[in-house]
C-alpha cells in the first residue's frame, strides 16, 4: 500500500493515522489545509460530499480511512460521496470505515457485533447506521466500532473531561457513573485502523474495537483524576449533576457557539450534556475478541495510558496551577 | 427486578438456584455478584424502600437490662438496605491477630485467617465507596498528611493504621437501579421469613415460610439459602424454625444465639498536649481517591499477646458536651440541637446527663460568647455533611487548648451467657420476639483498663503531655451507654466443631447442607474493627463459593 486517503484529517483520530501511515512510509493524503502535516503527508483540495469530486481524488489511492465525525449531515453526505466515488474506481480501495458503538443504542450486556443497529440515541447515532449502510453496500469495506477514544490529542474524552475534573465538576459520580467505560487508546485504534487497512480478507468485516474488562466510567474518571492530579477527586452528587445538565449545559453550549462565531480567545466551561449521563449510566461492554483475533488488536495498560494523557493535558495548559488543589 | 410480595397471588411459590433473605449490606453484595452468572437469584426483604413502622415494629424485642443494651429495634432497619441505611459508614479491615486461638481469649480462634478474606476485601472496600483497600498511611497516601500526635512514639501502640469512610453508602439507594435492571436476580419487597422448612431428614432447607404483613402466606424454594438478616434475626431464624430441630436449626448444641458481642466503647479522661497546637492533628485527611480517612491509636498485636488482653483502638475526642466548662461555642450549639440528631448518634454524643436550667443558659452564653465559631461550623456541616454525597464523617473540634478526651473501641471477648433467646411474646406474624441478654466479663473490662493505662504511660515517656483519667471509672464509661449500637456478633459463631459453632468454614450451617449464613452473626470473635467491611468480605467470599458449585444442591 502506497497511498492512503485520510478523511477527518485536522481531527484527533485522522491526524493521528496520518502521522501513522507516513512512520510506515505510506504516503497519507488528507483533505484541505488542516490537520497534521509534514514529511509523507500529502494535502489535496477536493469536495468532501461531492461524489465526481472524491472520485477523482481517489484515482492512485489504495486505501481509505474514513474518520469523518463532524456533524450528523456531513458524515451521511461525506459517506455518501465516498461510496460513490469509490464505485467510480477501476480498483476499488480498501476502506476502513469507522463507525461508533453508538449504533448499538441504549443496550445493556455484552454486546458482540452481529447485534441489531439501533438509531435510539439520536441523529448521530442514525447518521453513523445510514453510513454503515452504505459501507455496507461496497465489496471493499471494513468496518470498526470503536468505543471512547482517549488519548493525547483527544479533546473529546480527554482535554474536555480534564477540565470537567480539574473544575471538580465530574468525578466520582456514585450510580450515575456505574456504566462502563469502553476505552480505546489512540495508539491502540490506530495500530488497529492500520492492521484494517493492510491484511488481507478483511471485506465486509465488522469488527468492535475496545479495551477488554472496560473500568466503570467511575473508575476512568477516578484514576484519570489521579493522572493529572485533581485530587482528592470530588463526589459529585446526582442534585449536581442534574444542575449541570439541566440548568448550566444549554446556556455554556450557547456561549461557547457565541465565542467561537464571534472568535474570541475565550471559552466558556466546557457544558455536561445530558446525553453524556445516559452514556456514563449504560452497562454496555463491547466485545472486542474478533478484532483482537483479526486485527490483533492489543492494548495498553490502562493507567500507563492515562499518565500519558496526563502528561499531555498538563504540557498543553503551560505552567502554574491545574486545578484549585492541584498537587505537581 | 424488583416487585412487591403484595402483589404476587396467595400460596403463590418463589423459586430460584439462591434465595437470599435481607437486602442489606450482606445480600445486595451477594446479589450483586450474581448478576449475569446464569443462576436465578431470589432476594428476599421484609421491607419496602422506605421506612415502614410496622415493619419495624417486627424487630420489637425484649432486653434482660435496658442500661447495658438498646431495644432490639434500634441500630438496625427492616428495609431494603438494611441498617445501611442508617450506617456511619465507618470502615477498617480486621488484623491478623484477631483470627487466630488465643489463649487468653476464651472460645478465640476462626477457621479461617485473614489470608482467606484478602482477596474480597478490595471488592468490599469498593462496595462500601470506602476508596482504596488501603489502611496504613504509607500505603494511603503518596504525601504523608501530619500525624495525629507529633512525638509520640510507642513500642505498644501504632498510630500508622486508618479507618476508612464510606459516603456512608445506602446499599439500597445505591445498587438498587442495578438489581432492578438485573434479569437474574428478583428482589421480592414485604416479605417476611418467618420459619425455615427442613426436610424429613433435617439435613436440608426444602422452603421458606414468606408472610406478608397484609395476612398473604407465600413459599420460597431455591438450591442454596442463605440468611443475611443480620446478627440478631440470623438467630431468630433459626431459633423460631423448630419443625425438624426441636432447639432450632443449627442448635443441637445449643450454641445458636450464644456469645453474643458487640464492642466496648466509650470516651474518656483528660489530654492535654503541651506542645503547639499544630503538633496535634484532630481530624480527617482525604485520600487521593475523595476519601475520608482518620489515624487512629491501635493497640500492637505483640502488645495484646504480652499483656493477655483484646484488641484496642483509641481516637482523640473533644471533650464531654453536655458540660457547658467546655466554653466552647460549637460543642454547646451542638448541645442546643440534640433533637435534630438522630437517635443512634444522639445518644454516644450528648449520654443522658440530665442537664439543668443554669447549664443550658451557660450553653446558650458560650454560643453567643462566639457566634461566628457556631455560623462558621454550621456551614461546614451544611456543606460537607448534609447537602454532600460523601459526608464528612463526624464532628470534629480542635481544642484551642490542646484538650482532648479520648474515644475507645475495643475487642468483646465471646461469652456464652452473653447471648439472645427468643421470648414468650410474638410478633404480628406469630413470630417468637427476640430477648437479648448482653453481658460482659472482667477480661473485657481489663482489656479496656489496661490499653488506657499503657497509653497514658506512653504519653506520658513520649513527652507530649499527659493524660489523666479515673483509673476506677473505666468499667463505668465503658458500659455507659451499654453494648455499641449497631453490632451485632457472634449469634452463629463460624468454627470446625458442631459442639461450639454454628457455622462451618464456608458459612454453611453445620449438618444443612444448604443453609448458608452472611452476616456478622458468624464472627467467632470481635475485633476492635466495625463489622461492615468484614460482613461484605465474608459474603463476597460466599458468593463466589457459590458460583463455583453453580449453587449445586
Amino acid at each position: 500500500m502506497k497511498r492512503v486517503l485520510v478523511l477527518g484529517s485536522g481531527e484527533f483520530i485522522g491526524d493521528r493515522v496520518a502521522l501513522a501511515l507516513a512512520r510506515e512510509g505510506i504516503r497519507a493524503v488528507v483533505a484541505g489545509g488542516r490537520g497534521a502535516g509534514g514529511e509523507g503527508i500529502e494535502r489535496l483540495s477536493f469536495a468532501l460530499q461531492d461524489a465526481a469530486s472524491m472520485g477523482r481524488a481517489l484515482r492512485g489511492i489504495d486505501g481509505v480511512v474514513n474518520c469523518l465525525s463532524a456533524s450528523p449531515g456531513s458524515i451521511a453526505r461525506g459517506a455518501a460521496a465516498l461510496y460513490a466515488g469509490a464505485a467510480l474506481q477501476d480498483a476499488p480501495p480498501r476502506i476502513v470505515h469507522l463507525s461508533s458503538m453508538s449504533v448499538y443504542g441504549a443496550v445493556h450486556g455484552n454486546i458482540v457485533e452481529d447485534a441489531p443497529l439501533r438509531g435510539e440515541l439520536g441523529a448521530y447515532a442514525q447518521a453513523k447506521i445510514a453510513a454503515e449502510g452504505l459501507a455496507a453496500g461496497y465489496r471493499g469495506a471494513v468496518i470498526l466500532r470503536p468505543g471512547v477514544e482517549f488519548g493525547p490529542g483527544g479533546e473529546l474524552w480527554s482535554g474536555r473531561v480534564a477540565r470537567w475534573l480539574a473544575a471538580r465538576r465530574l468525578g466520582d459520580l456514585g450510580a450515575a457513573g456505574d456504566g462502563y467505560c469502553n476505552l480505546i487508546f489512540i495508539d491502540d485504534l490506530v495500530e488497529a485502523i492500520l492492521n484494517a487497512l493492510r491484511r488481507p480478507g478483511l471485506e465486509g468485516g465488522v469488527f468492535n474495537v475496545a479495551m477488554p474488562d472496560p473500568p466503570t466510567w467511575n473508575a476512568y474518571l477516578v484514576a484519570y483524576a489521579r493522572a493529572l492530579g485533581a485530587v482528592p477527586v470530588q463526589r459529585i452528587s446526582q442534585r449536581r449533576l442534574a444542575v449541570e445538565t439541566k440548568m448550566l449545559a444549554v446556556p455554556l453550549k450557547l456561549l461557547e457557539i457565541a465565542a467561537r462565531g464571534a472568535r474570541l480567545p475565550w471559552q466558556p466551561p466546557p457544558a455536561v450534556p445530558p446525553s453524556l449521563l445516559g452514556l456514563m449510566r449504560q452497562e454496555i461492554r463491547l466485545v472486542s475478541g474478533r478484532a483482537q483475533a483479526a486485527l490483533d488488536l492489543r492494548c495498553h495498560d490502562l493507567d500507563w495510558a492515562l499518565a500519558q494523557t496526563a502528561a499531555w493535558w498538563a504540557k498543553s495548559q503551560g505552567p502554574g496551577p491545574r486545578g484549585p488543589e492541584a498537587r505537581p | 427486578m424488583i416487585v412487591d410480595a403484595g402483589e404476587l397471588p396467595e400460596g403463590h411459590a418463589l423459586h430460584a438456584d439462591i434465595c437470599i433473605v435481607g437486602a442489606g449490606a450482606a445480600g445486595i453484595a451477594m446479589a450483586l455478584d450474581f448478576i449475569d452468572t446464569g443462576l436465578e437469584v431470589l432476594l428476599l426483604e421484609s421491607g419496602g424502600l422506605a421506612a415502614d413502622p410496622r415493619t419495624q415494629a417486627l424487630y420489637e424485642g425484649e432486653v434482660a437490662d435496658a442500661a447495658l443494651h438498646s431495644p432490639p429495634d434500634r441500630y438496625r432497619q427492616r428495609r431494603f438496605g438494611g441498617s445501611t441505611t442508617i450506617w456511619g459508614g465507618r470502615c477498617m479491615p480486621f488484623d491478623a491477630i484477631d483470627f487466630e486461638a488465643r489463649d487468653y481469649v476464651p472460645h478465640s480462634g476462626w477457621p479461617i485467617g485473614l489470608a482467606d478474606l484478602l482477596a474480597y476485601y478490595p471488592r468490599a472496600n469498593a462496595l462500601c465507596e470506602a476508596g482504596d483497600f488501603a489502611y496504613t498511611v504509607g500505603a494511603a497516601f503518596p504525601v504523608p498528611p501530619r500525624p495525629m500526635m507529633q512525638g509520640f512514639a510507642s513500642p505498644h501502640f501504632s498510630t500508622d493504621t486508618l479507618e476508612r469512610f464510606s459516603c456512608p453508602t445506602d446499599f439500597g439507594r445505591r445498587y438498587g437501579h442495578k438489581l432492578r435492571a438485573a434479569r437474574n436476580v428478583r428482589v421480592v419487597l414485604g416479605a417476611n421469613v418467618t420459619s425455615i422448612g427442613l426436610d424429613a431428614g433435617g439435613a436440608a432447607v426444602e422452603s421458606l415460610r414468606v408472610r406478608t404483613l397484609e395476612g398473604r402466606t407465600l413459599a420460597a424454594t431455591a438450591r442454596q439459602f442463605v440468611l443475611a438478616a443480620g446478627g440478631l434475626e440470623v438467630a431468630r431464624l433459626l431459633l423460631a424454625s423448630r419443625d425438624r430441630q426441636h432447639a432450632g436449626i443449627g442448635n443441637a448444641h445449643d450454641v445458636v444465639g450464644r456469645y453474643y458481642m458487640c464492642h466496648l466503647a466509650g470516651t474518656i479522661g483528660a489530654l492535654r498536649f503541651t506542645g503547639p497546637l499544630h503538633a496535634v492533628h484532630h481530624g480527617y485527611d482525604r485520600s487521593d481517591d475523595g476519601v475520608y480517612c482518620r489515624q487512629r491509636i491501635a493497640l500492637r498485636a505483640e502488645t495484646q499477646r504480652g499483656l493477655r488482653i483484646g484488641n484496642f483502638i483509641a481516637r482523640l475526642h473533644h471533650p464531654r458536651i453536655t458540660d457547658p466548662a467546655h466554653r466552647n461555642a460549637v460543642l454547646s450549639l451542638l448541645f442546643l440541637a440534640k433533637m435534630f440528631i438522630p437517635y443512634e448518634y444522639a445518644r454516644r454524643l450528648h449520654g443522658d446527663d440530665a442537664v439543668g436550667t443554669a447549664a443550658w443558659l451557660q450553653h446558650v452564653r458560650n454560643v453567643a460568647a462566639a457566634p461566628f465559631d457556631a455560623v462558621r461550623f454550621a456551614a461546614h456541616m451544611l456543606r460537607d455533611r448534609k447537602l454532600a454525597e460523601r459526608k464528612f464523617p463526624s464532628i470534629i473540634i480542635a481544642s484551642r487548648a490542646n484538650l482532648y478526651s479520648l474515644d475507645f473501641h475495643a475487642e468483646q471477648q465471646p461469652h456464652a451467657h452473653s447471648r439472645v433467646t427468643l421470648a414468650d411474646t410474638v410478633d404480628a406474624l406469630g413470630m417468637p420476639r427476640l430477648r437479648v441478654d448482653w453481658r460482659y466479663t472482667a477480661g473485657d473490662v481489663d482489656t479496656v483498663a489496661r490499653a488506657l493505662a499503657l497509653l497514658a504511660q506512653d504519653i506520658a515517656a513520649s513527652g507530649i503531655g499527659r493524660f489523666d483519667y479515673d483509673a476506677s471509672s473505666v468499667e463505668a464509661e465503658m458500659t455507659r451507654y451499654g453494648a455499641y449500637g449497631g453490632h451485632h456478633i457472634g449469634t452463629a459463631r463460624m468454627g470446625t466443631d458442631p459442639r461450639s459453632s454454628v457455622v462451618d468454614a464456608d458459612c454453611r450451617v453445620h449438618g444443612v447442607r444448604n443453609l448458608h449464613v452472611a452476616s456478622a452473626a458468624v464472627f467467632p470473635t470481635s475485633s476492635q474493627a466495625n463489622p461492615t467491611l468484614t460482613i461484605v468480605a465474608l459474603a463476597l467470599r460466599l458468593a463466589a463459593r457459590l458460583r463455583v458449585q453453580g449453587a449445586a444442591p
